[in-house]
């Protein structure tokens, strides 16, 4: 196992120097605003391009996770900056999130409220919570820049206490880049803000904070964290996610590319695909086995194809008895529906045997595996969440609500 | 989801069905494997309101509007017990006033291999937490495994 990871970890570093701005050995680099990128494959980023890579992560242990680099200036600054390397992209979230110990040479300004106290959130995620304050940045990535932008800066010792409110919210406290799985999360979903209501009646995620006692709050919008796409000066309607396909079984890695815009370059033009909107809750009706799934979702940042099929076996191995294993390898059918009616029939999916990739040569070293699927709930709220693996091979556009491109208004999803 | 909607239309067309737990004694909406009792601490602690109680066969449900505009609701068996509870909306309620001692049960499962912010099972003992979702629309749900009445379907626990 320790072989494993060691190996895993050798490749992630040969395609960090290869494919993608990476940081130096404590996962950041400092000083000087930009991006840069190396040569060779993928073509280096350019003004509206950033690389994007499935690798092992930080902590060498991820599958089907996307990521990319980000700089972070001081608000203004052009020097008093970092590079990160292993920012998960989230087609999912909203905002741009970073864990505190990368921030290794860099402070950012806490957001203050009208009354004087700093702002910090409580993001919720279905298996956890991150708690920290929000900070102001200027966020680059490839060319492009959003100025003064709110971000969350998760686990920063000078927040040190957790409201009950939020740790009550239950499951895993991902405040560290080892629970975190990533050293922030870039959050570029089809809306602007982190929450829809949380400037007029919503406590739950933001709070107001003197010295470290913090209380639930409303926030002006303004202040609120949002998808740093919407702040840029340029490109910023949405973004389109380009992989290119890999092997039925997987890869040791995948290196695609981040664009920014749609319709604004001559890169990132719409042409004949399939434009889904999503409905208010950023959700696509999937239709699976007969089932007519409401709340499915189509999500760089799941790293599986999850669903509810009783009649696939799940895997006996406890580590992995959510996942399933079908012993041979099962191809199925799925339709998505997007709110405006628009259909994408007849799509097909493999389910793969989790336990034969992760025990046979050589898919048990490979972080792209793009046959691994696992179960939710069974329901009459059932939902159909189709991760990265959807985007492999794809070119996928997220439009941000209420921005216009050539084949429609968003929040839309096209591919 | 038909299922799921004609459900709703027989909520309403139920006047008689639909008890406002909060200003009934003796109905209650409670925290996970507890007695139905006192509704009014609970829904104060949670800064909520009820908005309906339903009798379904062999068990009661409580529908409980939190501020946040999440939905909680709580499943009563025959016995008077909470045997599982369910949300879904913008964000999490809190469990720990939900799930009350199983909290801390959920929380000292280990962590899943291949973990994910976008969805979890959780089972430890008789506890199961599960659900998914991404920002802005989490759904989920805990219940206790030897609790579920007879013939209830899991697939109405929501």
């Amino acid at each position: 196992m320790a072989a494993m990871r060691a190996l895993r970890i050798g490749f992630a570093v040969i395609l960090c120097l290869s494919a993608i701005a990476c940081g130096g050995g404590g996962g950041t680099t400092s000083g000087g605003g930009g991006s840069s990128s190396g040569g060779g494959n993928p073509p280096p980023a350019t003004a509206n391009t950033a690389s994007v890579v499935v690798d092992a992560g930080p902590m060498g242990d991820n599958v089907n996770t996307l990521f990319t680099s980000v700089t972070v200036c001081a608000p203004g600054s052009t020097t008093n900056c970092q590079t990160i390397d292993h920012i998960q992209v989230d087609t999912g979230s909203y905002g741009l999130r970073i864990l505190a110990p990368v921030l290794t040479t860099l402070t950012l300004p806490v957001e203050t409220l009208a009354n004087g106290n700093s702002l910090a959130e409580c993001t919720q995620f279905l298996d956890g919570f991150s708690w920290g304050p929000v900070a102001l940045a200027d966020v680059k990535i490839a060319g492009e820049t959003a100025s003064s932008v709110p971000v969350q800066v998760i686990g920063d010792s000078r927040f040190p206490n957790i409201p009950s409110g939020c740790s009550g919210t239950g499951g895993t406290q991902e405040d560290t880049v080892s629970e975190f799985g990533a050293n922030g999360i870039l959050g570029i979903g089809p809306f602007e803000l982190d929450c829809g209501d949380c400037d007029v009646n919503m406590e739950g995620l933001y709070y107001a904070c003197s010295g470290t006692t913090c209380t639930g709050t409303l926030v002006p919008a303004a202040l609120q964290v949002p998808n740093p796409v919407t702040h840029f000066a340029a490109d910023n309607n949405g973004i389109i996610i380009d992989m290119p396909a890999v092997a039925a079984t997987g890869a040791v890695t995948l290196s695609g590319s981040l664009i920014f815009g749609i319709d604004t370059q001559s890169d990132n033009q719409s042409g004949t695909q399939t434009v889904l909107t999503v409905d208010g809750n950023a959700n696509l009706l999937m239709t699976f086995n007969g089932q007519t799934l409401a709340d499915s979702f189509i999500d760089s940042g799941s790293n599986g194809i999850f669903f509810a099929d009783s009649s696939i076996a799940t895997c006996t191995n406890t580590q992995i008895s959510t996942f399933y294993c079908p012993g041979n390898t099962l191809t199925l059918g799925l339709s998505i529906q997007g709110n405006n009616g628009v259909m994408a029939n007849n799509l097909t999916f493999n389910v793969g045997d989790t336990q034969t990739m992760l025990s046979t040569a050589p898919t048990d070293t490979f972080n792209v595996l793009p046959q691994l699927a696992g179960t939710l709930p069974a329901g009459n709220d059932a939902s159909f969440d189709y991760g990265l693996a959807f985007f492999y091979g794809r070119r996928v556009a997220v439009a941000v609500e209420g921005s216009q491109t050539s084949v429609g208004t968003g929040p839309y999803i096209a591919f | 989801m038909p299922l799921f909607r004609s459900l709703e239309f027989k909520l309403a067309s139920l006047p008689f069905a639909l008890l406002a737990c909060a200003l009934v004694p003796g109905i209650a909406c409670a925290t996970l494997g507890e007695p139905e009792v006192s509704v009014q601490t609970d829904v104060a602690n949670l800064h909520a309101s009820i908005k309906s109680s339903a009798d379904r066969s062999g068990y009661k449900v409580h529908e409980i509007q939190l501020a946040t505009g999440t939905m909680l609701r709580e499943f009563i068996g025959a016995d008077g017990k909470v045997f599982a509870v369910a949300w879904n909306g913008p964000t999490k309620p809190d469990l720990r006033q939900a799930l009350g001692k199983y909290f801390d049960t959920m929380a000292s499962a280990p962590r899943a291999k291949f973990h994910n912010r976008k969805h979890m099972r959780i089972q430890q003992g008789d506890l199961i937490v599960e659900g998914s979702g991404h920002m802005r629309a989490l759904t989920g749900r805990a219940y206790l495994a030897s609790a579920i009445p007879g013939g209830v379907n899991l697939g109405d626990l929501h």
